[in-house]
């Protein structure tokens, strides 16, 4: 049901909750609790299944543990374990909130939201062309990576990997600029003029 | 090399996004009075180029890979200002779509790797490039340096952020120091290598790519004339020698907080700790006979990570410039307009 919120509520709603996950002391244990508890009511709310948010979980715990792992290791006694646990759980609980967000509210919506927050409008116009555009190159990349391997007879050496992969961004800068160029082009036939226009939203897209 | 929202304070967050707020504001600033029509589609594009060139896979060992960050090769490609901007919206969406990264922590993040990556490395470029006049080599070294430079400053400046978040008298952050700023020297070493491969890539296919002062508009009504002031060669001098002073601090930061409580303090420490892992059979006894003092191994490890990061640095700065075949005047002619 919280996909039907309006957008500002959804955003607010998961700035404050990860404001008070990062905020609230580890030392007040049941305050925690209950924000924790707030976020997983959301989860819930919202229908998003327990096993996708612990698979994002699994994926996720590795790297907040090694950033955190260093400072018990530096310090044998309790308050290193102590910071441990408050950036363990403070990570953990901003991170389900904002998987809470990106499953509640589509890119576009959010879009829409901060232009109304009064977000220049360069900036959106630049991020909506990148998002438009990210999903095309990822298939150009994929599709180089394929032609690549078919290209390969033997198992290339560790350097050659390197050389290879490096190529491999380097060519997809060339085309990516390229297809920039024949973007370029095609909105000046549309008649652009570099002031960035936008279509009204939909009635339930509109904050 | 995200920072994720808790490991940080909310103070220090609050403080390094004012920080990225100021810079990103700037570069939008100077983005808009440089604008062609052409800024946002390629801008907009070159944000979707290091999102994906992101997830090209650099195998390092067995089970560990890196990938590209992509400050300093977009600075080259669009400019420092249009570069920062591309380097938040990555930072932006990387968080919007995968939450990846913290919300607050974006200013860190941001100031790590858009500010310091593209205005940082820019300036460490431009600087390196000078004493080469402005050739090919030059584009490819400088810009291997600034790299390396720039992950090795945004690496002190974590420590740094990190300190002041934690202020705690009990724990020894030397250690803290020595992992952190190790684990980003194999980074840096990385960032350089794929930067450096990709730039001299591009410089052989297509040099008129790498961006000169002011092309931002297209290439054939922008030729020869200036859209925006160059930047005054003072401030980069001194953004240049500010990256290049912070990515010798980094260096330097496990000696300088270790210098508060002390050596003996530390020995006192170690020896607790390793009396705690002597107990594990056969495995650490070693330790004790070692007659180096642990301390000094400590900044032994991290004095050849130094000195070895930074020789193997110019080595493959030196290697890639020489392996650039030497331009066709007709080539770096076209890389003039």
């Amino acid at each position: 049901m919280c996909h039907r919120w309006p957008p500002f509520a959804k955003l607010f709603t998961a700035i404050a909750m990860i404001l008070a996950a990062t905020c609230v002391p580890i030392t007040h244990g049941p305050l925690v609790g209950i924000v924790a508890c707030v976020i997983f009511f959301a989860h819930t709310l919202a229908r998003i299944p327990l096993a996708y948010v612990c698979r994002r979980l699994l994926f996720f715990w590795p790297t907040l543990f090694l950033m955190a792992i260093s400072l018990p290791l530096s310090q044998a006694g309790q308050k290193g374990w102590l910071l441990f646990v408050t950036i363990f759980v403070r990570g953990t609980l901003s991170f389900s909130t904002a998987l809470w967000l990106v499953n509640v509210m589509p890119f576009d919506q959010l879009l829409a939201t901060l232009r109304h927050l009064r977000v220049p409008d360069v900036l959106l116009a630049i991020v909506s062309l990148m998002y438009r555009f990210l999903f095309v190159l990822w298939d150009e990349l994929d599709r180089m990576r394929t032609a690549r391997s078919a290209r390969m007879f033997r198992k290339p050496t560790l350097w050659e990997t390197w050389r290879s992969a490096a190529h491999l961004v380097g060519r997809l800068l060339i085309r990516a600029l390229d297809r920039a160029d024949r973007i370029h082009g095609a909105m000046l036939a549309r008649g652009w003029d570099g002031r960035t226009r936008w279509i009204e939203q939909r009635r339930e897209d509109r904050p | 090399m995200h920072i994720q929202d808790g490991v940080l304070s909310p103070v220090v967050c609050a403080a390094t996004g004012a920080i990225s707020l100021g810079t990103v504001g700037y570069s939008v600033h100077r983005l808009k009075q440089s604008v062609g029509d052409r800024t946002i589609p390629l801008t907009g594009m070159m944000a979707a180029l290091v999102f994906a060139g992101q997830m090209v896979n650099f195998p390092i060992g067995a089970p560990v890979s890196g990938h590209l960050l992509g400050g300093v090769l977009a600075a080259a490609v669009v400019g420092p200002w249009a570069g920062c901007v591309a380097m938040t919206l990555v930072l932006f969406v990387q968080w919007a779509l995968f939450s990846d990264g913290g919300l607050f922590a974006l200013g860190a993040n941001v100031l790590h790797m858009a500010v310091i990556g593209a205005w940082g490395g820019h300036a460490v470029r431009m600087f390196v490039q000078r004493f080469f006049g402005g050739s090919r080599k030059g584009i490819v070294i400088g810009s291997v340096i600034a790299a390396w430079a720039t992950v090795m400053a945004a690496a002190a400046l974590f420590c740094l952020e990190f300190r002041l978040s934690w202020p705690s008298r009990e724990i020894d952050f030397s250690k803290v120091f020595t992992l952190m700023v190790s684990f980003h020297s194999l980074i840096g070493l990385g960032e350089a290598l794929i930067t450096g491969v990709a730039i001299s890539f591009v410089l052989n296919q297509r040099p008129e790519l790498i961006w000169k002062m002011g092309t931002l508009a297209r290439p054939h009504e922008g030729a020869g004339k200036s859209v925006h002031p160059p930047i005054a060669t003072i401030t980069r001098t001194l953004v240049a020698g500010l990256v290049i002073a912070l990515a010798i601090a980094s260096f330097l930061s496990p000696f300088a907080s270790s210098f508060d409580d002390g050596l003996e303090a530390v020995l006192g420490k170690l020896n607790l700790e390793l009396n705690l892992t002597g107990s594990v059979p056969g495995l650490l006894e070693d330790y004790d006979r070692i007659p180096v003092p642990v301390a000094a191994w400590q900044s032994i490890a991290v004095s050849f990570a130094g000195i070895g990061g930074t020789l193997a640095v110019f080595v493959l700065a030196w290697l890639l410039g020489k392996a650039l075949p030497a331009a066709p005047p007709q080539l770096s002619e076209a890389a003039g307009e």
